[in-house]
């Protein structure tokens, strides 16, 4: 039978964050900057400011648990429903924005573009951006969905820096990089920032290059006292792939409600092909990637963002599947 | 061996086009008409036997998603993004539009009429109106509650009507409106509903890659699992099997699997995977009065199936992919829409006309 033409790939950016921080006026410098490309916005809230697009959705949003077995999750029912409605089109759009509520959790979004074999075949989601109100979150630290936001994220704006003194920002900084050590974090005023550096991310993309701050995995600035916090490991040697795979089977089953994100680049025993994985709760990705270059150090590296993570049992566990 | 009439070959005959993604397409109970909608917010009727076509609603950009005809042929109902339902009356000389129903801010994904009289079901987010076309009135307004309504369908005999969506179905019994609804509860979520025509069973396809079975009087439920993804659309045979229970087919990924009700009460349901195509099933539907399956794919083919067990023919006309497909009520004419607008329509070749066929 005939193969169809592949159809590109959508890409999908997710912007979280709360209500009065930025949000609106980001999605706005993005539909200014992609001025003649047809860009589609699903928006779970009416934003403070009116955008013109004729292609805004406002639709609520729908959470739905799926148990199925072993692995549980949660997606978002209503973009899966938009997004198959939206693909059918030809000339369809060149990039989907999706917009949560300050209120939202951002797990059931990312889950649904692993989830959904319908949005998993025809979008690609590009990165999760934060954007943070750096005057204002102090008075959000205590909601899990203020936390749960920035330990998703791939890129932070720490916006409205204009408000805050040089000293606070580089404070609420280090108290981010704790919680979440792979994001890229921006310090921007209304918004503004290179779309570069928000766009064309590929956050999600397995072969691209694990981004852990240096700083994190030098240092032991990592003291905190948040319970959300991130584990960085990167050593050589070679690993076992069955033991690495009882592993993090086990992990996943007994942490996956605590683990929000988990990527790794590994050198697995007998391979001449770098194993690249992400996770989401309980999903979980992996596939072989491109050959180790002959001059390329091999090497593992693997980050966890969760809920009471454990570093040393973390640390142990992996050790545990070198061989 | 004489050839039974589902085995006569299909003829492309009639062929024409959209400008976009044909959403939808129905062929009127009475045979009369062909009508299609698109992505691009067309809406086609076309009058048989000239296959005579008339542009009811030109491009809009707004994607019309659904359309059907009264059981009488007598109306023609259309939702889609922009909120509208649209309704026209086929009764005197031309198409004439009576009702624009209009709603702000949702879509109208799902409509279905009643099989017996002049309502009309359609979804508006988490509710569905029930829209009585010969007294211009809103029926009733059910709340599904659990999220937007993903499928809908009444029962052959208008007793029922089946809301499908997260959590499974809930089924409202249409002399009692204000009577609590049953609910058959599913752990994710239901996104097709059917009812078999002999008003014995109730299909769900879900979100899981599961499919579930009722029979209406017993509250215990068949499950069937190993589907490759989500069940997306259902079909009921219109004859019954030996057994006097109709086939029921299924479509998930790129895979139709057949059901028929089994002697063995163990067996429940026995079943076959029809897995020749290499694209996903869009569309499925017995032909009337045979047991001959149709399936139309995104690898460009409408397959097909003899007892929805051998392939026997398959049809091409839409390279990148077909969307929905339609039989004609008296099943010789098969008619499809593809995702680059394309509208086709096969009819079954008479028998003992023109020079024979020569054997190969």
């Amino acid at each position: 039978m005939v193969t169809a033409d592949i159809p590109s790939s959508v890409p999908v950016t997710v912007l979280t964050g709360y209500l009065g921080a930025g949000k609106t006026t980001l999605l706005n410098r993005i539909l200014t900057h992609e001025h003649g490309k047809k860009v589609a916005v699903i928006i779970n809230e009416f934003g403070e400011v009116g955008i013109d697009n004729q292609l805004v959705i406002d639709a609520d949003e729908e959470i739905f648990e799926m148990n199925n077995g072993c692995i549980c999750c949660t997606v978002r029912g209503d973009l899966i429903r938009i997004i198959g409605n939206l693909m059918k089109r030809r000339n369809k759009f060149d990039h989907l924005v999706i917009e949560t509520t300050g209120l939202a959790d951002p797990a059931p979004v990312i889950q649904t573009f692993f989830m959904d074999e319908d949005v998993r075949s025809q979008t690609s989601l590009d990165a999760v951006v934060t954007v943070v109100d750096a005057k204002h979150i102090h008075q959000h630290w205590d909601a899990d969905e203020a936390i749960e936001q920035l330990a998703f994220a791939d890129v932070i704006l720490l916006n409205k820096t204009d408000l805050v003194t040089p000293a606070e920002l580089d404070e609420l900084e280090q108290r981010i990089r704790s919680m979440n050590a792979m994001a890229k974090i921006y310090r921007t005023k209304d918004a503004q920032v290179e779309m570069d550096s928000i766009l064309g991310v590929g956050a999600f993309d397995l072969s691209r290059a694990l981004d852990i701050d240096p700083n994190f995995l030098g240092e032991d600035a990592h003291e905190h006292d948040e319970t959300v916090g991130s584990v960085a490991i990167a050593e050589s040697g070679t690993l076992n792939f069955e033991r690495l795979n009882t592993w993090i089977g086990e992990l996943l089953r007994n942490q996956g409600p605590d683990i929000f994100r988990m990527k790794g680049i590994l050198n697995i025993e007998g391979e001449d092909n770098r194993f690249v994985f992400q996770g989401v709760h309980m999903l979980f990705d992996g596939r072989a990637d491109r050959p180790w270059k002959p001059n390329e150090t091999r090497k593992n590296e693997l980050v966890f963002i969760g809920r009471n993570l454990d570093e040393r049992e973390l640390k142990e566990g992996f050790r545990g599947c070198l061989v | 061996m004489v050839k039974t009439s589902s085995q006569q070959e299909f003829k492309q005959g009639w062929r024409d086009g959209l400008s976009d993604y044909v959403t939808a397409i129905a062929w009127s109970t009475d045979g009369h008409f062909l009508a299609a909608c698109s992505a691009a917010g067309e809406v086609v009727l076309i009058s048989l036997p000239n296959f005579q076509s008339t542009l009811l609603q030109t491009e809009t950009g707004y994607s019309v998603d659904c359309l059907a005809f009264s059981h009488d042929g007598k109306f023609l109902a259309i939702g889609g993004q922009d909120g509208q339902v649209k309704l026209w009356s086929l009764q005197s000389g031309g198409p004439e539009l009576i009702t624009t129903l209009e709603n702000k801010s949702v879509w109208v994904d799902r409509l279905c009429w009643n099989p017996t009289t002049h309502e009309l079901a359609f979804s508006l987010g988490k509710y569905v109106q029930v829209w009585d076309a010969d007294t211009q009135e809103v029926v009733t307004t059910l709340n599904f509650e659990a999220s937007t309504v993903l499928d809908l369908d009444w029962r052959r005999d208008g007793k029922y009507l089946a809301l499908a969506g997260y959590q499974g179905a809930r089924v409202w019994n249409t002399k009692d409106w204000d009577a609590e609804e049953e609910t058959l509860d599913i752990p994710s979520a239901t996104v097709a509903i059917a009812w078999s025509p002999d008003n014995q069973f109730i299909a769900k396809g879900n979100l899981d890659s599961t499919l579930s079975v009722m029979e209406w009087s017993n509250p215990a439920p068949w499950l069937m699992r190993g589907f490759p993804g989500k069940v997306r659309q259902l079909a009921w045979s219109e004859v019954p099997t030996s057994l006097g229970v109709p086939l029921l087919a299924s479509c998930s990924g790129a895979a139709v699997v057949v059901w028929e009700r089994d002697r063995d009460e163990r067996v429940g349901w026995a079943s076959r995977i029809l897995g020749n195509h290499q694209g996903v099933v869009r569309a499925i539907a017995f032909q009337p009065n045979s047991l001959l399956l149709a399936s139309a794919a995104e690898d460009g083919w409408v397959a097909l199936w003899h007892r929805g067990t051998r392939l026997i023919q398959a049809l091409t006309g839409a390279s990148n992919g077909f969307s929905c497909l339609t039989w004609h009520p008296q099943g010789h004419q098969l008619a499809a829409g593809g995702v680059d607008g394309e509208l086709l329509v096969w009819y079954q070749a008479p028998r003992g006309q023109g020079f024979g066929k020569r054997k190969f």
